[in-house]
């Protein structure tokens, strides 16, 4: 409890124990890094800039599948904005004529409809051809994800995928779809992202530390 | 632009305050670093209790899906709302630290 500060002997004038002085000076130098980072993210391309380099360069080229990750849905059925994103990049991939077979993963929330279905159907209105739609909705986790597209793809030999996901999740989900097997173009889907204020740095900030983590935990378990 | 008006209206407000505590409520402008130090010392306090919540909810989410086989996503403890609680938490404690030095004082003093 010294360390802390909460001890009443022994203390100097100040009436804190060196103990406890040393934990101030550890937590200042903790808030100086988080109100640097903070001022720097809010008010520098930093985030932008990150987000670029990780999304670079995108590999649009033919190939057998456009593999578009899941999100986020509510149980009411609206797409996340990131689910929004990841959906509008597939469907216009597919349109580019890139590959034949769109597969669009997601499951549900609390009972409603899957993402995967919600997306399906927006992939129809949009004039893709339900025949050229998969559909995956038991994958909880990007490694789930992986394994259960490589079963739903290896019955028509799809070897190449366009994996669509955001650049951040681009580090963690790739090398996944390799180790299933594939040969993998990344398409992210938020290479077009503008975030030139302060709130849309900060949460682009989070998103690529929150993948960071991801990643650490992938690399730790042994996954990629 | 937006950014550039943020800090502008920041650094105002700040010069402001600067002149209301120097002038106005008296404030030693020599105290000021000192101020700025303690600041510092509670926003790294945020951070601890803020990296203890999210080590601590990923670690539940990790143990329940290993000890009942029940998937929990990782994403559960994805919430801006812990950013709130940890200042909360960050600044209780802070004061509490605060309040056992000056009790210590007064003990000598």
């Amino acid at each position: 409890m010294r360390f802390l500060g909460l001890a009443s002997k022994p203390t100097d004038t100040r009436g804190v124990s060196p103990s406890g002085r040393w934990g101030n000076r550890v937590c200042r130098l903790i808030g100086l890094v988080g109100v640097v980072f903070f001022l720097v993210t809010a008010f520098s391309p930093l985030a932008p800039r990150a987000n670029q380099w990780l999304a670079n360069p995108p590999q649009l080229v033919p190939s057998d599948a456009i593999v578009v990750l899941g999100g986020w849905v509510s149980p009411s059925g609206l797409l996340s904005l990131e689910s929004l994103r990841r959906t509008n990049r597939g469907i216009d991939l597919y349109r580019r004529g890139l590959a034949p077979v769109l597969v669009l993963l997601g499951g549900a929330t609390g009972g409603g409809p899957t993402e995967a279905d919600v997306r399906a159907e927006q992939a129809r209105l949009r004039g893709v051809p339900p025949d050229a739609i998969l559909t995956e909705a038991r994958a909880r986790t990007t490694r789930e994800e992986a394994f259960l597209v490589k079963a739903l793809l290896q019955s028509r030999g799809a070897r190449t995928v366009l994996l669509v996901t955001n650049a951040g999740h681009l580090p963690r989900a790739r090398p996944l779809f390799e180790r299933a097997g594939f040969e993998v173009h990344t398409a992210p889907s938020d290479s077009l992202v503008e975030a030139d204020e302060p709130e849309s740095r900060l949460a682009l900030m989070r998103v690529l530390v929150k993948e960071c983590l991801g990643w650490l935990y992938y690399r730790v378990a042994g996954y990629i | 632009m937006e950014s550039t008006f943020i800090a502008a209206l920041a650094g105002l407000t700040s010069i402001g305050a600067y002149f209301v505590g120097a002038r106005a409520l008296g404030l030693s402008s020599t105290r000021l670093g000192a101020a700025v130090g303690k600041m510092l010392e509670s926003v790294g306090m945020t951070l601890i209790f803020l990296a203890a919540n999210l080590t601590t909810s990923v670690l539940i989410v990790l143990a329940v899906r290993s000890l009942t086989g029940t998937f929990v996503s990782a994403y559960a403890t994805d919430d801006v709302v812990w950013l709130g609680v940890s200042l909360i938490q960050g600044l209780a404690f802070q004061a509490w630290r605060g309040s056992a030095a000056e009790s210590g004082a007064r003990d000598r003093g």
